[in-house]
């Protein structure tokens, strides 16, 4: 490296990697746009690496979707000095609503009746909520939850969908969700549970403890990061995944679905927790080849495309729905 | 879905998370006639090259590491190695990196850091970039929300990749760029910029 005559900055090639980024991120190349890509790339060590580190940006990004359609940048940027904040319309209103929550906090002190909170998303919608104790909540697609918190404990009841949990520890305040039967106690950790209405609640567990109570067992199980559980059996054990396996079971938090051998019928299921299209596959024989890929959730039909694409099938884009066929 | 995105979103996951604490790590290191972005820069594409990730247990300290074998192979092709570089590639011996409770508490983190960087974007990339990734919109739909020509969204979302990668990359405020940034966005139109490969 030293010694050369001239070199391209990084900041020049971090420019240039940004572009392709968006420009990636505004649609498919065309074939001659990636042989370009490539080309550029190949002329300097450098720039795949920022190229990929843009596209990772981009990708990163993507959850800003959690942010929900209320989200108000504002409420997120830096302090200034005081003297040079003028006080706007906004930032009235928000100290307003925090007056709120500070007489319900209140409320709570003095033991008064408090009214459970809902929240819940619709269908194909994503949002972040965050709890008075500074818990995180992430709900998935068709997802409800209830929140009643106590000065014992921190109870969160999933109703259905599909949610993630970042806890604020509170040692003397157990968080528990309740999930149809099974209930999950932490006290600081990261774990996501799924109650879906044909299916068995799952449990997974990104990092930090959890304990499992289910009816049919005597006992809670304890579950560390990487694991996930089944509650379908008399008697369910947790099951050690990958690190990578739990990165795709929560990739919707990026708005993705990932699969990695999945039977396509079960993939095309699982797109109509986000959206009303419907993707019919017409032969069961189809619906049993295996896919693997990572999709934006909200898009049905760009992965029924790509599925036709890579499996030799026949997409037919009719409204509503997509057949896949031979 | 683009033929490299797989890897990228791997990196997002496990490396982006740690680039300000890699770079942390670069600047008690430095050696002469090594840049810390271009260090950067080729450890992400080893990293994009690397055959396989899924066997990676601990991404901080394999990162840290791929970084060091860089500088290494640097060194070793300069035809003629300052003497002192010698004495930096023997302080180089890689120390046993615990991940610090602060990066355990990073990722948990994530999400109000990217609401955080979304905030300190320039107004008019923010403006189109909340449309983008927030409310979910193709480049196209916000280009006619805006009343303006596609190319100018994609050089918004250029503008705001660059921007999110230097402010979550180095783990929080943007550096380079602000001074430049502050000329651009007074300028009352949305500011252009070659295409790439133009």
């Amino acid at each position: 490296m030293p010694g050369l005559m001239h070199r391209e900055t990084s900041q020049e090639i971090d420019a240039v990697a940004a572009d392709w980024a968006a420009r990636i991120d505004r649609g498919a190349l065309s074939p001659a746009d990636e042989g370009e890509l490539d080309a550029w790339i190949a002329g300097d060590a450098r720039r795949l690496g920022a190229f990929m580190r843009m596209r990772a940006v981009a990708l990163q990004s993507n959850s800003a979707r959690a942010l929900g359609p209320d989200f108000d940048p504002e409420a997120f940027a830096q302090a200034e000095p005081p003297a040079a904040t003028p006080i706007t319309r906004r930032r009235l209103f928000w100290l307003g609503g925090s007056a709120v929550a500070a007489s319900a906090l209140g409320a709570i002190g003095l033991g008064l009746m408090m009214r459970d909170t809902v929240y819940e998303t619709k269908l194909g919608e994503m949002r972040v909520v965050t709890l008075e104790d500074g818990s995180a909540v992430t709900l998935n697609t068709a997802s409800r939850i209830r929140v009643a918190f106590a000065d014992a404990r921190r109870t969160v009841t999933l109703e259905e969908g599909e949610a993630l949990f970042d806890v604020a520890k509170d040692p003397a305040r157990p968080f528990i969700v309740e999930a149809g039967g099974t209930s999950v106690r932490a006290v600081g950790t990261s774990f996501s549970v799924k109650r879906l209405s044909d299916a068995p609640v799952e449990v997974l567990v990104r990092e930090g403890i959890v304990e499992v109570a289910q009816p049919a067992t005597p006992r809670p199980v304890r579950m560390t990061a990487n694991m996930r559980i089944v509650t379908s059996h008399a008697v369910a054990q947790p099951v050690a995944i990958a690190p990578t396996e739990v990165d795709r079971e929560i990739a919707w938090r990026s708005g993705r679905i990932a699969f990695e051998g999945e039977p396509l019928a079960q993939a095309a299921a699982a797109f109509g927790r986000y959206s009303d299209t419907r993707i019919i596959i017409e032969d069961p024989g189809i619906g049993r080849e295996e896919i693997t890929g990572l999709f934006a959730s909200n898009d049905p039909v760009t992965f029924a495309r790509a599925a036709a694409a890579s499996l030799e099938l026949k997409a037919v884009i009719g409204p509503g729905e997509v057949r896949l066929s031979r | 879905m683009h033929r490299y995105d797989e890897r990228a979103l791997w990196l997002a996951r496990n490396v982006l998370p740690h680039e300000p604490a890699l770079r942390a790590w670069l600047s008690r290191r430095p050696v002469d006639g090594l840049d810390i972005d271009d260090i950067v820069q080729e450890t992400y594409a080893r990293l994009s090259t690397t055959q396989s990730v899924e066997e990676i247990r601990n991404p901080r300290t394999y990162l840290i590491t791929t970084a060091r074998s860089v500088i290494l192979s640097h060194i070793r092709h300069a035809r003629v190695v300052p003497m002192h570089s010698m004495t930096q590639l023997e302080a180089m011996d890689f120390v046993s990196d615990e991940p610090d409770p602060e990066t355990v508490a990073a990722d948990r983190d994530e999400l109000r850091k990217l609401a955080e960087a979304i905030a300190q974007l320039p107004p008019r990339t923010r403006e189109v970039f909340v449309l983008r990734r927030v409310k979910a919109m193709s480049q196209r739909e916000v280009a006619q929300e805006l009343g303006v020509a596609e190319s100018t969204i994609e050089k918004q979302m250029s503008k705001g990749f660059r921007r999110l990668a230097d402010i979550l990359g180095r783990g929080g405020k943007a550096e380079a760029g602000a001074s430049r940034e502050a000329t651009e966005g007074n300028a009352g139109t949305y500011a252009q910029r070659d295409k790439p490969g133009d």
